[in-house]
């Protein structure tokens, strides 16, 4: 095979001029220009199937889904909750120190549910003033109600709620694909699903280490640096300072401490000076003591930031926050640059792997799995064998048959059928479609479907011969007779297969793909091609009789 | 060569005992069904799927112990063919979304300790948790529904009649719950792909049912005076041929799939072959007789009017 021939561009150019002399064929009756223009086409198919399957370290064409090449097929759901309740944190954030910045009392700020905020006991004499600051300050996406008394209820709209669900799960998928190139696999799928919107199909053909794939893929990763207030054994120790109850500006986290099985508790401030969003780069390197550690850089802003803060703050604790988890806490001993690390008791892997995650970023959201799906390479090649294995059966019983029963003319079928399965592999490698196992079977039944057409034009030729009709009107009459019926049974078969579309992206698709392609080139295959051998063989000559 | 020579025969005449028959063992399923017989897969029901490759030939019992010991209930046996040393693994205790895998964790981690002069070679996996098992069971009934509205409201069009699209409809359901009978009769799961298979039945039947209508419509063309039983039962009788040669084609062709498909097409192998049987009988014994029921009401209708 010429390389020229392997290439996109004119395999594409190939098809589509094969594609044109095909509609030019049809408008045509002469047999030469139609046995070109269809020679040409299969041809054409034919170059652009080659090789189907990996064939002397060539890549195949037809892509074969998962279920025959091994893989995992995951289906997640963003936890929108996460995203929602961040956005109120932030407005609850901002209107507390608007209305402090303005000098406005009140007697509390706090989030009500995971849409709204309350504020409560604004000082009568202001209550106009948080009025005009609330509105103010959320007039796109919010809704600011007010009940008297100074108490206010602020919601998210509906259309903002939408608004953030589809910018959380985009983000998502955004983060996802940079994970997933992290980790070096080809040709992955990571697309939105579900008419809720809120799920997210992963597809890795060919990945191994599903346990790995998975923690890389679910971590939120949301990193954050933030000041420590106090540290302590217990929870209790650690409230004990402030009455119990955690400040509004503060949050209670726990870490791994140095010891093994005694977690430290530990009150961090609720802002964060540095996000996993300020990040430049992340890598992994070793201390002091040749362990492993993650280095990451900042990028220029958050690097002034950072070091000003760190100028401030000297001699006070720095904790390191992934995912609500304080990984160590050290003491700031002077001002910080850009570059910095992350210490913990990591092992090289978990190191690795974490700087993977923090170079593609964090999830907007946490996410929960809802379907998970592997394959091992092995038992999807004893698929491939299975479903090979089934074609060929089919197809030998029904050629057996064919030749048996119509003779020469079955020969015909026999040629049609082969046409159909160029034409159906052909499309596939054309369109980047997968092949599944349902798939394969898809094909068979598209083989049942092609035999029906043949036999439904032959049984016809037949009765007009029985009625005295001469071999050439037996056959053109055969033709014509059948194509209404050969248009309704397959557009009825397509409306049925349309709807296995919307079973999504797994192997039901592949099986919906394969018939609807096949039912359109059996059109081809079964009607034209055998009409053009038809005619071809009977020719110019006078035929008295006709092998059917 | 050929089947039968000018076949004749009364296919409307006995109409009714199939129609009974057809009533007694879809009555027979629903009620087979309903009294809990129905397997559902673990993409319908939620759940846990493992096939699990050993090293050796498994030794089920000693695989049951180990795993029973975590995961009570669970059903093993062997999968596939018998060189290939694998097992299936399914876990009835449903999947947490908080921790979907946790329950396939704890059977590979217990064979790895109770069975390790065996390892595990290689895995597949299914697991479904609850929503998507509820939303897929949802979309299984809607999409066979609205698939056979789309083809009622194409063969209306086409035929210019509603008779004939509800009775290529009616027909074609009848196939769908017939399968679905036999399926629990036979203990197979309805999984994704048997859903699939009935889809396509649905389009198959319907293919099957069109052949012999368009017949008619040809028939009705030239020959006006008639009775349209007649007229059905000879379009029935012209078909004969094709019906019993395309079906029996592409029923060996589904039965190749069910012989040798392995065991994940086992389930839509075994729907195919009995669709394609099921859609055959439905063609000859429920749509064209509902149709000539239809238009023998309206003759009778007619005649009395006329007379009067």
């Amino acid at each position: 095979m010429p390389a020229a021939l392997q290439n996109p561009v004119t395999l594409w150019l190939l098809l589509t001029a094969a594609l044109a002399g095909l509609v030019y064929a049809f408008m045509r009756e002469e047999l030469r220009v139609r046995g070109i223009a269809y020679g040409s086409f299969l041809l054409a198919c034919a170059v652009a199937v080659w090789p189907p399957y990996e064939l002397m370290g060539v890549p195949g064409r037809v892509k074969l889904g998962l279920d025959l090449r091994g893989g995992i097929h995951l289906v997640l759901q963003v936890v929108v909750e996460d995203a929602r309740n961040a956005t109120v944190d932030d407005a609850v954030t901002t209107a507390r120190d608007q209305a402090t910045r303005k000098g406005i009392q009140f007697g509390s700020v706090q989030r009500a549910t995971s849409t709204s905020f309350t504020v409560d006991g604004t000082e009568p004499a202001r209550v106009k003033d948080m009025r005009d600051l609330l509105r103010d300050y959320f007039r796109g996406g919010w809704e600011v109600r007010e009940s008297g008394e100074g108490r206010f209820t602020v919601e998210m709209s509906d259309l903002y709620q939408r608004q953030l669900k589809d910018q959380t799960v985009q983000e998502a998928i955004r983060t996802l694909e940079r994970r997933v190139n992290a980790l070096g696999v080809a040709e992955p799928l990571i697309a939105a699903q579900g008419a809720r919107g809120d799920q997210i199909l992963v597809q890795l053909p060919g990945v191994t280490d599903v346990e790995q794939a998975k923690r890389v893929i679910k971590m939120t990763a949301q990193l954050s640096l933030r000041l420590v207030e106090t540290q302590a054994a217990s929870r209790e120790a650690l409230l004990s300072g402030t009455g119990g109850r955690v400040p509004d500006n503060m949050e209670l986290l726990s870490g791994p401490g140095d010891t093994p099985g005694e977690p430290v508790y530990y009150l961090v401030r609720r802002e964060a000076l540095i996000t996993g969003r300020d990040l430049k780069s992340a890598r992994v390197g070793v201390d002091e003591n040749n362990r492993p550690q993650i280095n990451f850089t900042l990028n220029a802003t958050a690097t002034d930031k950072f070091s000003r803060e760190t100028a401030r703050n000297i001699n006070r604790q720095l904790a390191i926050v992934l995912d609500g988890t304080v990984y160590s806490a050290p003491v700031i001993q002077s001002k910080l640059g850009a570059d910095n690390r992350i210490t913990g008791r990591f092992t090289t892997q978990e190191a690795d792997e974490l700087s993977k995650i923090l170079k593609g970023g964090a999830l907007p959201a946490s996410l929960r799995y809802l379907q998970e799906l592997t394959v091992g390479a092995s038992l999807g090649r004893d698929s491939i064998r299975d479903g090979v294995r089934a074609s060929i059966a089919s197809m030998a019983f029904i050629s057996i048959f064919m030749l048996f029963y119509y003779r020469l003319s079955g020969l015909n079928a026999i040629i049609a059928l082969a046409a159909n399965l160029l034409i159906v592999l052909a499309a596939m490698a054309y369109s980047d479609a997968t092949l599944t196992l349902p798939g394969i079977a898809g094909i068979i039944l598209t083989v049942g479907v092609g035999v029906d057409t043949n036999v439904l034009v032959f049984e016809r030729i037949r009765e007009e011969l029985r009625n005295g009709k001469t071999v050439r009107a037996a056959v053109q009459n055969g033709f014509d007779r059948v194509w209404i019926t050969i248009l309704d049974t397959h557009a009825t078969a397509i409306i049925a297969a349309a709807f296995l579309f919307q079973f999504g992206t797994g192997p039901i698709k592949g099986f919906a793909v394969t018939l609807v392609i096949g039912l359109v080139a059996n059109v081809f295959a079964s009607y034209f091609v055998s009409k053009f051998l038809f005619e071809w063989v009977l020719g110019k000559r006078h035929v008295e009789s006709l092998s059917i | 060569m050929e089947i039968i020579k000018n076949p004749n025969i009364d296919f409307l005449g006995k109409a009714k005992y199939f129609v009974l028959l057809s009533a007694a063992v879809i009555a027979a399923g629903v009620f087979w069904i309903a009294s809990g017989h129905m397997r559902f897969g673990v993409e319908f029901s939620g759940g846990t799927q493992l096939v699990l490759q050993f090293q050796g030939a498994p030794e089920v019992d000693r695989i049951r112990d180990a795993v029973t010991r975590v995961s009570p209930g669970a059903v093993i046996q062997t999968y596939g063919d018998a060189g290939e040393n694998k097992v299936l693994v399914r876990i009835s205790q449903e999947a947490s979304e908080a921790d979907l895998d946790a329950p396939a964790r704890a059977v590979r981690q217990t064979l790895a300790d109770a069975y390790s002069q065996n390892p595990v070679t290689e895995s597949s996996s299914e697991i479904v948790g609850p929503t998507v098992g509820a939303d897929l069971r949802r979309k299984a009934v809607w999409l066979t529904v609205l698939g056979l509205l789309a083809q009622l409201v194409y063969i209306t069009w086409r035929f210019k009649g509603g008779i004939w699209g509800i009775a290529a409809t009616l027909a074609a359901l009848h196939d769908v719950l017939v399968c679905l009978a036999f399926l629990a009769f036979f203990g197979f799961e309805v999984t994704l792909n048997v859903i699939a298979a009935l889809l396509t039945l649905v389009g198959y039947s319907v293919n099957d049912t069109i052949v012999i209508f368009d017949r008619a419509r040809e028939n009705l063309q030239h020959r006006r005076k008639d009775s349209m039983t007649k007229l059905l039962n000879d379009s029935l009788n012209q078909t004969l041929t094709r019906t019993i040669i395309s079906n029996g084609t592409t029923f060996l062709a589904v039965l190749g799939l069910f012989l040798f498909g392995g065991e994940v097409l086992r389930g839509f192998g075994f729907t195919m072959v009995v669709g394609i049987i099921v859609g055959t009988y439905s063609t000859l014994f429920i749509a064209v007789p509902l149709v000539n029921w239809w238009y023998s009401r309206q003759e009778k209708d007619a005649k009395p009017a006329r007379a009067a």
